[in-house]
Order: structure tokens, then sequence, then C-alpha cells
């Protein structure tokens, strides 16, 4: 019985996936979302995206039909203030994301973008661009949250009082962050081994 | 073998005082010797989160509520999940709490116990047994103490209060004074010469019979320490002795009756009032004396009295609590705590001094060899191999002493509340009652937040020392490390 609370308690599963197509360009993605390797998992995947887009099509479809009328005046004579609410919940239902996903993308010279998806399929993910010559340093450190304490990826950027925490949402646990934290320096700063110093100084991150 | 310590305690820096000294300089000290240590108190204004210090010792200042002078709010329970968190990431194994007031050592005990962890407690204030809120507190200590593993003081009279109001057995009790850092209080004339003579360099030079002289009094301008016996008293020296004068340094409550006693009695030419003088500023005040004047009604080790010794200034202090122990008799002069005594010991210091019979210039080096803090981490951590039962309860507790001490602390839920059973009979319930449901507290905790579920600090990187260098690189290649083995091309370069 433990081992099933602790299950039913537990958090999603994160995963980290990492991009590098040139040496120069990274981009880290953690997400909550399960990955579909065996058959039923992948069917259950598609079974999910059917769910959501058949009931519209199958209504489009059948308009101009007699039943499709019919099903319309059935509708049409609820009164309004049940009918909002409903189909604003349906339409929330169909275009929720399952999942959190959020992302860090390193561009050497260029510089870096954190994004984080929106729960809702249609809008945009939340972004933010910090150019190579506002980022003074990338660092882990740990903070409260909650009831615990958990590790955070940062950025300092120039000019402004707060840093800016990368994977804000999930804050995943201290391996992923030490594997983004080292590539994203990689990338950033290779053959700068100033940069790198600086940054051991702050003595965050030392093994 | 080095342990993970933490230690815990309302009292920590930014906030000064004598408690926050001791935590530090104790914690510095045994990371120096090896073993690892945090600090976890609750957060103060301006600072909250995760902090390092010098040395790599990490602070905790976890967002609580804090209600009177700095101290959280008694809520039994609240700190758990939170204090686990910490101890699981940094696998503690030691948790050593400091000041009986402080609410969150309390708790953090009881927490440990529970955990499964060793637990020490170190008391640094006496405390009555007469009035409702003594009543209170000594009720609570009790709780907490009888199940703790060993407990520090840090003077005997603390030893003898501290048994009596928590009823514990004196075998548990070990006493380790405080320390200062002699080299932060030298006095004026201080040169390198003489740090390594204690004999005499040289003739004494006596006062002049009209040389001013100087009486220093640092205090919190509290209740309880004495502060109206030295507004009482000074008045009385003033008009005794016409060449002396005072300087009174620090803030509190009764900052107002001081400036009412000068003004009453004109006396703004000879009272000089400082305010608040940052710690590392005590010397600068101190050094300007002749004399240093503590007045404390209740005093467990009293610091500052050593301070003032090792800037070389003569002791007048009333003889309360832990005082009597502090210091070799040639450099004090001992008072009752009542105004009469007071004023005719300070007398007696300043006719000693005009008579240049006090060597005040060898006190510097005389303190500097009783008092160490290195001494101080060396028999805390012989505490703490004790408690873990490194050291057999033989060696620990001494010969016959030691029968019926098991060498390890049961942790037994069962064994645990047989203690505190004892310790009254609706209190006895009520404390059975608390471990219980800090017990199911820590089940509940175990099943919805459970360890794999915490990340593992990683430790900051140790000092490595010649001797060790060699076999310590050879770790560090091991396990892995780009960060540490650039640590140890900086040091070969030094």
């Amino acid at each position: 019985m433990v081992a099933a609370l602790q299950r039913l308690s537990a958090p999603p599963v994160q995963t980290l996936h990492t991009l590098q197509p040139t040496p120069a360009t990274v981009s880290y993605t953690v997400s909550t979302r399960p990955e579909a390797t065996t058959l039923t998992a992948k069917l259950r995947f598609y079974a999910g995206i059917a769910l959501r887009i058949l009931p519209a099509v199958a209504l489009a479809w059948t308009l101009g039909d007699a039943r499709a009328e019919e099903i319309l005046v059935l509708v049409s004579r609820l009164p309004w203030r049940y009918l909002a609410p409903a189909s604003l919940c349906a339409v929330y239902l169909a275009l929720r994301r399952g999942y959190a996903e959020e992302s860090l993308l390193v561009l050497r010279g260029l510089g870096l973008q954190t994004s984080t998806a929106s729960s809702i399929y249609l809008r945009t993910p939340t972004t933010r661009f910090i150019p190579t010559t506002s980022v003074q340093d990338i660092f882990i450190h740990e903070a409260f949250k909650g009831f615990e304490i958990r590790f955070y990826l940062a950025v300092v950027v120039k000019g402004e009082e707060d840093v800016v925490v990368v994977f804000p949402r999930l804050l995943p646990r201290r391996g992923i962050l030490e594997e983004v934290w080292r590539g994203s320096r990689r990338c950033l700063w290779e053959d700068a081994g100033g940069a790198k110093k600086k940054g051991e100084e702050k003595g965050r991150e030392s093994a | 073998m080095p342990y993970n310590i933490a230690m815990v305690s309302d009292n920590f820096y930014p906030q000064p005082g004598g408690v926050e000294s001791h935590i530090y300089q104790l914690s510095s000290k045994l990371i120096n010797r090896g073993h690892k240590v945090i600090v976890i108190t609750h957060a103060f204004k301006g600072r909250k989160g995760v902090r390092y210090l010098t040395n790599g010792l990490k602070v905790y200042y976890v967002p609580f509520w804090t209600v009177y002078r700095e101290t959280t709010f008694p809520t039994v329970f609240s700190f758990f999940p939170i204090f686990r968190n910490i101890v699981i990431r940094e696998q503690i194994e030691i948790v050593h709490g400091h000041a009986s007031l402080s609410n969150l050592c309390n708790e953090a005990i009881l927490h440990a116990r529970t955990m499964g962890l060793f637990t020490v407690f170190t008391d640094h204030s006496l405390f009555g047994f007469a009035d409702a809120g003594s009543i209170l507190t000594n009720k609570l200590l009790k709780f907490t103490l009888s199940d703790v593993d060993h407990v520090i003081c840090v003077s005997h009279t603390c030893k003898e209060n501290c048994v009596l109001r928590a009823s514990l057995d004196p075998l548990m009790v070990s006493v380790i004074p405080n320390a200062v850092v002699a080299e932060n209080f030298r006095p004026l004339s201080h040169d390198s010469v003489h740090t390594r003579r204690n004999n005499a360099p040289g003739p004494p030079q006596p006062l002049g019979p009209n040389e001013t002289i100087t009486i220093v009094a640092i205090m919190r301008l509290f209740y309880n320490k004495g502060v109206d016996l030295l507004i009482a008293a000074i008045p009385r020296v003033l008009a005794a002795h016409p060449n002396v004068r005072f300087i009174i340094a620090g803030t509190g409550p009764k900052a107002i009756d001081m400036e009412q006693m000068i003004e009453r009695n004109v006396l703004q030419d000879r009272i000089l009032l400082l305010g608040a003088v940052r710690h590392e500023e005590v010397r600068d005040v101190m050094v300007q004396g002749h004399i240093f004047l503590n007045p404390s009604l209740t005093e467990a080790f009293g610091t500052v009295i050593v301070e003032a010794a090792s800037c070389g200034l003569y002791v007048v202090c009333t003889r309360v609590g832990g005082v009597p122990e502090v210091l070799p008799n040639h450099m004090t002069e001992f008072a009752a705590p009542e105004e009469d005594d007071i004023v005719a010991a300070t007398g007696r210091a300043i006719a000693k001094l005009r008579e240049g019979k006090i060597r005040t210039d060898l006190f510097h080096g005389q303190v500097k060899q009783m008092y160490s803090w290195t001494d101080v981490a060396e028999r805390t951590e012989r505490v703490y191999d004790g408690v873990v039962g490194a050291v057999g309860s033989e060696d620990f507790y001494g010969g016959d002493a030691a029968r019926g001490h098991p060498d390890v602390r049961s942790f037994a839920l069962i064994d645990r509340l047989k203690r505190y059973y004892g310790c009254g009979i609706w209190a006895g319930k009520l404390f059975c009652l608390c471990a219980v449901v800090d017990y199911l507290l820590f089940i509940i905790l175990e099943i919805f937040a459970p360890r794999s579920r915490i990340d593992i600090c990683r430790n900051w990187p140790k000092k490595i020392l010649e001797g060790e260098k060699v076999n310590t690189t050879r770790i560090a290649e091991a396990s892995d490390g780009m960060p540490r083995r650039r640590d140890r091309r900086r040091r070969g370069s030094e």
C-alpha cells in the first residue's frame, strides 16, 4: 500500500532531450511528456489525439443532416448560462496540453533563450532571449520552495537585479541541471578559461 | 572519523551576539578538522535562503515567523518537513542544537531523534526556577533534553543549572568553555615580542596619581545585564574618584535610563555613550580603557570578560553564574551584584592600578594560552565520538560511572516514550503524545516525500593538506570532478 501511495503522489517523470546540430548550438528540453516507446503507449497517444479532434470533425461532417439539425435544436434550447461554461470547458479540454515542457537554447556568439511551453496548445510559449554580451554567469544554486529545497539553474543578466531562472516551472533535479550547466557553459565559452574561472569563484557549483 | 554535523539555532549572524560567534567559530574549526558542518537558522530581514560563508560553511536561513527577540514562533511540528529535507540532502549524522530558548533548536532535536540521528545540545544561558516564565521554559527544556544524546554546557555553573532544570543525569553533561579569538583582541601597546613571552618583559609602569583612568562597559542595555546597577554605581564612583571617566557602549531598552542618569548628575564630560558597537569594533573601544566593568546579573560564561582581559584590561565583575570560573584571580576584582559592593570593588581596582600592582600588559599572552577555539573544537569532537559510539561508554564516561550507559542511546520509539513519560504526571503524557505524533508525521513524510525524491548536495571541496595530497587527489579523480581538478592546479601554483 505504501508503494502505491508513493507512486500516486509522485510527480511526473522528467526527461532531458539534448539537441546539438553544431558544436556552437545546443538546445536542452526538459519535458514531463511520457515517452511513447511501447506499441500500447503509442496507440494510447494517438487515441488521445483522435478523441480530441473527432467530435468536431463528426459535427462538421454531419452538418445539414437531419440528425445534426436535431442535435443543434436541442443545444439551442439549453439556457446560455449552462451552454457557455460547458463549451468553454470542452474547448479547454480539447486544447489542454497534458504535460509541461521547458527549454534552453544556447547559441554561441548570439546568446541564450529560455522558453516555457504554455499549458494550452494554441498559445505561444513564453520566451526570454538574453544576448551573450549581457550574460554574466550561469550557476546552480539552491532555494526554499514550499516545504523543500530545490536546485535551480540561473543566469545572471547584466544590469538586472534578479537572476533569470531557467526551467522555472519544472525545476528539474540536480543531475539534469548539472548536465545542462556543463553543456551550456561549454557551448558559450568553450575556450574561454577565464570565464569559467569566474564562475568557480562564486563557488556555487564546485564539486 | 569525519562527521556531517548540522548546527541548529535561532541565533546566528547577521544578528550579533555570543551564541552566534560561538556557533560560527566552532563550525569553522570543525571544518578545519575535516568535518562537514552546516548551520540551520531562521530567515532574518533581508537574508533568506541558502548561503555560503568562508571556509564552505553552508547556512540555511529557513523562512519562518519570528515573535520575540529574533526567536521563532513555537509550533511543535511545522519545522519537520523542511528540516527532514535539509538533513537528508546534506546527509547529516549529528544534529547539534544551541541555546535553550531557541525554538528551532528544540524542535530540531525532537525531529532528529525521530529520524534516528544523534543529537547534542549546547546550553549557553542560566535560568531561574521561580517565576512562571522560567517554569515554562524549564518544562520545555526537559521535554527536549529527556531524549538527547549529550549536553554541553559552557561553564560548571551552567552545567549545575542545566542538570537541575532538566533533571538530567550529570554524566550526560560535559563542560566545554567558550573561547575568544585572541588575535582579534590585542592590547594597544601590543608588539610581536610580547606574544612569545609570559614573564615580565620589563619593570611595570605605574600610573601617576593624576592620570585619568578610563572604565569601559560594553553590554546590550537589558535588565539582565545589570544596567540598573551600573546606572546606580557610576555617579558614586565618579564622585569618589576625580580622575576617572567612563565609556559605555551598547544599546537596548535601558539606554533612556542611562541618558537620564547622565543628565541628572551633569556628567556629560566624564561619560561617553557610544551607542551600538559592532563586534569587530569592540576591541577598538576596549583598548581605550584600563578597567572593564561588567555588572551582569546572570551570565553563563561571559565571553566579553575574556575579551576584555585579552585586550589588557583589569576586570571588575559581579560574582554571578559562571563568571568566577572564567578568569584567574589576578585578572579580576569580584563584587556581589549590589550597588555598594560594585562601587567598593571599582575603588579597589582603581587603587591597585594606581599602585602598579597589576601587570595588565601580560594578560593578553595568558588569555591566549587559556582559550582557543581549536581546543574547543577538539573537545566537541570527542563528545561526538562518544555520542556516536566511536569511543566506548567506559572511556567516554570514565570507568565505573559508565555502568548502565549503553554506547549508543536506543532510537526505538518505545524507549524514547519511556524517557518522555518520566517527565511529569501530565507533562509526561503530553510529551509522549507529541513524540508519537512526530513519529506519525515522519512516516507520512516518508510516504509522500520519499528520500529517493530528494537530491543529495555536493560537498564543498575540502582543503587538501600537504600530507594527504596524493591520497585525496586520487579519490577526486576516481569520483569525478572537473572543478576539483582545477582546484588542485590552482593550489599547486601557490
